[in-house]
């Protein structure tokens, strides 16, 4: 069995989310958009994990779980929020087994109780209310190799100032450290954007790799040997690993893409539209306007109208995730077959997604997972799963090469994140990092109030970095709210800077704004200063 | 309810946010952001002292009668090629433009100034500098390479530099219709991208008989400026102004006569201008 693979496959999901978080008021829509991603995909997630290995089924799955993630994760304020979300889904998924009963929807009746009873069960019993302390499980088992992310998912190639860079990276580090124990090995740069030369500030902080877009490495000088199945060491010595488009496709393209199957899920008819408008209610937010609230009992059935749908059926939807996932296996054992021979070398074929496609987009998305994950261990022992950081200590040795500026992003530079609809925000953004910079320089020692308010400043500035808000203004949908975002930080920073420098802290101001934007407890804002960039610039 | 998506219903002028964020921060000072291998974006602030200070040395009427330009510089070889730069028209007052150079894969700078009925340029702000990247496989390889270098247009298909920088966007449109709201609402929608703007994508014809080739195209951009608070409209289609009343678009250039009505009309709706632009586009 030894070393007969011959090739490898690197599945890498990015989960992340904004920090929202707000506990100015009692009920707050947006809050709802982590819920879901719990409910829907991050749960779900482990569950598959416990699963497998419950069955001894051995697996390897690489996931950036960003630092606002994690934040949200641990908060005590949406803890409490997201037990009240789920157990309110439990409450109405067991009134609605009751009332189907006898109807064609009563399987998948019974599928949501289950699945809120499992959340429940997973949440409370196994991981006390932290999940993160399931996936430090897996991590520690070496079989989930959990990535960090800039601090505040920062688009770094638009950071002017160096120290801005630095701090994402370094705030991240130690976020990460606090949380799983140990230092991140890797890294995933805020929609894969890479401006060459970033990446020391990824040395400095232990991180060994990172991960770029196709045309990162395929533009890269000079040209790379193996495409973009061997990473690349950076002239840094940080090594990028480079997306597979094949696998990428596989997955997302209209011919061939699996999540519009006709058996699978119908994410557009929701319950909270569908019920009785008094017998929902009670589900929906405190304004009862009507909306998704996630459980849906149609299939996508075809071309049809939302109203020709029809039942679906969750034996049939996981059948089908079965089928796509061996048709994704065999796909993978021919590219690596094929690549194997076509390069000399055994390939890795890295296959990067959004962690939320996986349940939150395509419902069956985490049972397609499982079932990959078992085909690909019992079935076949030319593919191997493997993480990057398995993978870069049997190859260490790899071409030195600079890779190009890219990103995932439409077009693949930075427009997603500049343009029109955007562009106003960053002489606002660097003025913030500047001023930033400069008080970390001028008060190397702060304490008392002082540091309190510098600190304050510092999450401030990050929490406006969030490539979010650039993304969500592009795509014009919650641009209202990631405005109001970025306009609030950008004030609550210049409130606080212009009490710093006017030497008249407010308490109570400050107090208010910590108790509002609390992410990063441990936060140095000394991350800011010019000296600690250029040391580690230095290497 | 406490949310956005209410305040959306209620508030049909959510960008009035904007005006609550300093205007400018009294600092004569530019920056310059790369966009892709082609474009650059510049940003820049000139205080009223600057300004003052210009005037007083060159003249109190140096600003209507000076080109207001932004010089880009290609620094990519500073030392070599001395001064190698080229002007493009702009507004001092539009405090923000986009760049377009030919060369990716270059090193660039720009100073916003003012070029005199002289040809001497006085420049008032400077940027920092941008390397742009290349978008194309390089020209560098290594001696292990070269031994298999007839192999790499096939590892470059295989690689799928086919779908780079729109492969994203085409997946996006074939998914559209059932991933619209997913697309729009949660989190990184980028990994099957979005088009912001109506650019067009050069393709390289496919494997041509022969090595040699050339593709060009054509793009236009309108710009001005009015009131923040005015409403405007080119060629009837209403346009967002940014919050200090310029406005720029992008138009993909076909061939023939394109019309393009610009019409301002003041808040009050007392006042209007209007300035009509004809463009012919020929190519042969």
């Amino acid at each position: 069995m030894e070393n007969k693979e011959k090739g490898y496959l690197a599945l890498v999901l990015h989960a992340h989310l904004p920090f929202i978080r707000h506990p100015e008021y009692e009920d707050f829509l947006e809050e709802d958009w982590y819920f879901e991603a719990m409910c829907e995909t991050y749960i779900p997630l482990l569950d598959v994990y416990e699963r497998l290995t419950s069955e001894n089924t051995d697996f390897r799955v690489t996931m950036s779980l960003t630092p606002p993630l994690c934040n949200m994760m641990t908060d005590d304020l949406l803890r409490e929020r997201f037990r009240r979300y789920f157990n309110q889904r439990l409450e109405l998924a067991e009134k609605e087994v009751v009332r189907n009963r006898n109807t064609q929807f009563y399987e998948v009746a019974k599928m949501y109780e289950r699945k809120f009873k499992r959340i429940r069960e997973l949440y409370e019993d196994y991981y006390h209310g932290n999940i993160l302390e399931g996936f430090k499980k897996f991590q520690d088992m070496g079989k989930l190799e959990i990535i960090t992310c800039g601090a505040t998912h920062g688009f770094l190639p638009l950071a002017v100032r160096k120290e801005a860079v630095y701090a994402q990276v370094k705030i991240a580090a130690d976020d990460y450290k606090l949380r799983f124990g140990r230092g991140p090995r890797g890294m995933w740069l805020a929609e894969c954007a890479y401006n060459p030369g970033d990446e020391v500030y990824l040395k400095a902080n232990g991180i060994r790799y990172f991960f770029l877009e196709t045309h990162g490495i395929i533009y890269g000088s000079p040209r790379p040997r193996y495409g973009v199945y061997a990473p690349v060491y950076c002239p840094s010595g940080v090594a990028a690993f480079s997306r597979d488009m094949e696998s990428a496709h596989q997955v997302w393209s209209a011919e061939m893409g699996y999540p519009g199957d006709y058996r699978y899920r119908e994410f557009y008819r929701d319950l909270g539209y569908d019920l009785e408008y008094d017998y929902v209610k009670p589900y929906l937010h405190q304004d009862g306007v009507r909306r998704n609230i996630g459980m849906k009992y149609y299939k996508i059935t075809g071309k049809v109208g939302l109203n020709e749908k029809a039942a679906y059926n969750p034996a049939e939807a996981r059948e089908m995730a079965a089928s796509h996932a061996g048709n994704f296996m065999f796909n993978r054992e021919r590219q690596v077959e094929h690549l194997n021979h076509f390069l000399g070398r055994k390939p890795v074929v890295v296959s990067m997604y959004d962690a939320e496609l996986y349940g939150h987009w395509w419902y069956e998305g985490p049972d397609f997972l499982e079932y990959l994950f078992k085909k690909l261990h019992y079935d076949q022992n030319t593919v191997k799963m493997i993480t990057p950081s398995e993978y870069l200590e049997r190859h260490p040795d790899n071409q030195m090469i600079q890779p190009s500026m890219s990103s995932w992003g439409d077009k693949g530079y930075n427009e997603v994140w500049l343009n029109a609809s955007n562009d106003w925000m960053y002489r606002h953004l660097h003025k913030g990092v500047e001023r930033m910079v400069n008080m970390a320089n001028r008060f190397p020692n702060a304490d008392g109030i002082l540091k309190r308010a510098l600190n304050q400043c510092a999450r401030e500035v990050v929490l406006g970095m969030s490539s979010d808000w650039a993304f969500l203004m592009t795509v014009g949908t919650a641009k209202t709210y990631s405005t109001k975002r970025f306009i609030e930080h950008t004030n609550r920073f210049i409130g606080l800077y212009e009490q710093i420098m006017g030497n008249r802290i407010e308490e109570k101001y400050l107090a208010d704004i910590e108790w509002r934007d609390n992410i990063f407890s441990h936060i140095d804002y000394k991350v800011f200063s010019t000296g600690a960039q250029e040391k580690a610039a230095r290497g | 309810m406490t949310s956005s998506g209410q305040l959306n219903n209620k508030n049909n002028k959510p960008d009035s946010d904007y005006k609550s964020l300093p205007e400018s921060y009294g600092n004569t000072e530019a920056a310059l952001l790369p966009r892709d291998p082609n474009w650059m974006f510049i940003y820049w602030e000139i205080t009223a002292n600057s300004k003052a200070n210009i005037a007083r040395e060159h003249g109190h009427d140096v600003f209507e009668k000076a080109r207001h330009v932004i010089r880009v510089y290609d620094v990519s070889h500073s030392s070599v090629d001395g001064q190698k730069y080229f002007d493009i028209p702009a507004m001092i007052d539009a405090r923000s433009w986009y760049i377009n150079v030919q060369d990716g894969g270059r090193t660039y700078c720009c100073e916003v100034g003012l070029v005199l009925p002289d040809g001497r340029f006085i420049a008032i702000v400077k940027t920092n500098t941008v390397n742009l990247p290349t978008s194309r496989v390089s020209e560098v390889m290594d001696e292990k390479w070269m031994s298999v270098s007839t192999e790499f247009d096939k590892l470059l298909q295989i690689s799928g530099v086919e779908y780079t920088g729109k492969s994203s966007g085409e997946v996006a449109k074939s998914l559209a219709q059932r991933w619209e709201m997913l697309r729009s609402v949660f989190s990184r929608a980028s990994s099957w991208g979005l088009s912001s703007m109506s650019s067009q994508t050069l393709v390289r014809p496919a494997a041509a008989e022969k090595k040699f080739w050339l593709v060009a195209d054509c793009e236009l951009i309108l710009y001005g400026a009015t009131e923040p608070d005015a409403c405007v409209t080119v060629a009837g289609r209403k346009v967002t102004l940014n919050q200090d009343g310029t406005f720029s678009m992008r138009f993909a250039l076909p061939d023939g006569n394109m019309d393009l009505p610009v019409k301002a009309v003041s808040k009050d709706e007392t006042d209007s201008r209007q300035i009509s632009i004809l463009v012919t586009r020929k190519t042969s």
